[in-house]
């Protein structure tokens, strides 16, 4: 096994067990410190697959802009930013469900090879040609969605709506 | 050049799906809903980064592109999502989602 090999599988298992302890505290707070250790997690396994500018992204996307922004979403509605929140059953259908597609996946991720693959590695000038050129429209697509997103959440947010 | 075995990183993307699946069933809270959102969108971003990587010739960089795009999208969404909890804080008081029910009959 090789030292990569090792370094993907402890950040595998980091990212997993952050994402559970996520979803499972109690305190809303926790919640988004945990998340935020699961995305720098995700951020190191890009850097392992030498894809360092979505690593960069990834970091400053959502470890700095997502992290912050979920924090504010929970200042704003509570009064006290550490209280607890209210135990929810967790029912058999969800945890079936989920347990299911995990199969599923898993059966389909069994089928592909196991033996170790190189990795390629794109200079950033690679990506920037093929988002600049090839993929425009989807960058184009993307500004649009992201002006109306603008306007449709000071739509919702504006004074005097009932 | 490094070695890895694909098979894992799938296994891996299938773990945070399923867990995020989970979440998104299970949680009341809408800012959990939206961080379950986020894991399993973040499991399909991990898809496109790696399988761009074991690509093989020249075309494998539009995977990444793809995972740029869907990166600006997430965070859209979430920007979306938290201006919806603050309009629900500020009309119910609660952002729970088991008690919008406004538009049920």
């Amino acid at each position: 096994m090789s030292l990569e090999e090792l370094a993907f599988l402890v950040l595998a298992g980091i990212a997993i067990g952050t994402a559970l302890a996520a979803l499972l505290v109690r305190e809303l707070v926790h919640t988004i410190l945990w998340i935020s250790v699961f995305f720098v997690a995700l951020s190191a396994i890009y850097f392992l697959l030498q894809a360092d500018f979505l690593g960069i992204l990834q970091l400053g996307v959502y470890a700095g802009a997502v992290t912050i922004l979920l924090l504010f979403g929970v200042m704003v509605t509570r009064k006290r930013i550490f209280s607890r929140e209210a135990a929810t059953g967790i029912g058999p259908f969800p945890l079936a469900l989920a347990l299911v597609s995990v199969v599923i996946l898993a059966g389909v991720a069994s089928g592909l090879p196991t033996q170790p693959a190189s990795v390629q590695t794109y200079a950033p000038a690679m990506l920037s040609q093929e988002l600049f050129t090839t993929d425009g429209g989807w960058l184009v697509l993307l500004g649009l969605t992201m002006l109306s997103a603008l306007a449709g959440a000071i739509y919702l947010v504006r004074e005097g709506r009932e | 050049m490094t070695d890895f075995v694909v098979a894992q990183f799938v296994g891996l993307s299938a773990a945070l799906l399923g867990i995020g699946l989970f979440g998104i069933l299970t949680r009341r809270n809408f800012i959990l809903l939206l961080i379950a959102i986020e894991i399993a969108i973040n499991a399909a971003v991990l898809n496109f980064v790696y399988f761009a990587g074991f690509a093989t010739g020249p075309g494998g960089v539009s995977g990444q592109a793809a995972a740029v795009v869907i990166v600006g999208l997430a965070a859209t969404e979430v920007a979306v999502g938290l201006a919806i909890v603050l309009a629900l804080n500020r009309q119910r008081g609660s952002i729970n989602v088991a008690e919008a029910t406004t538009l049920r009959q």
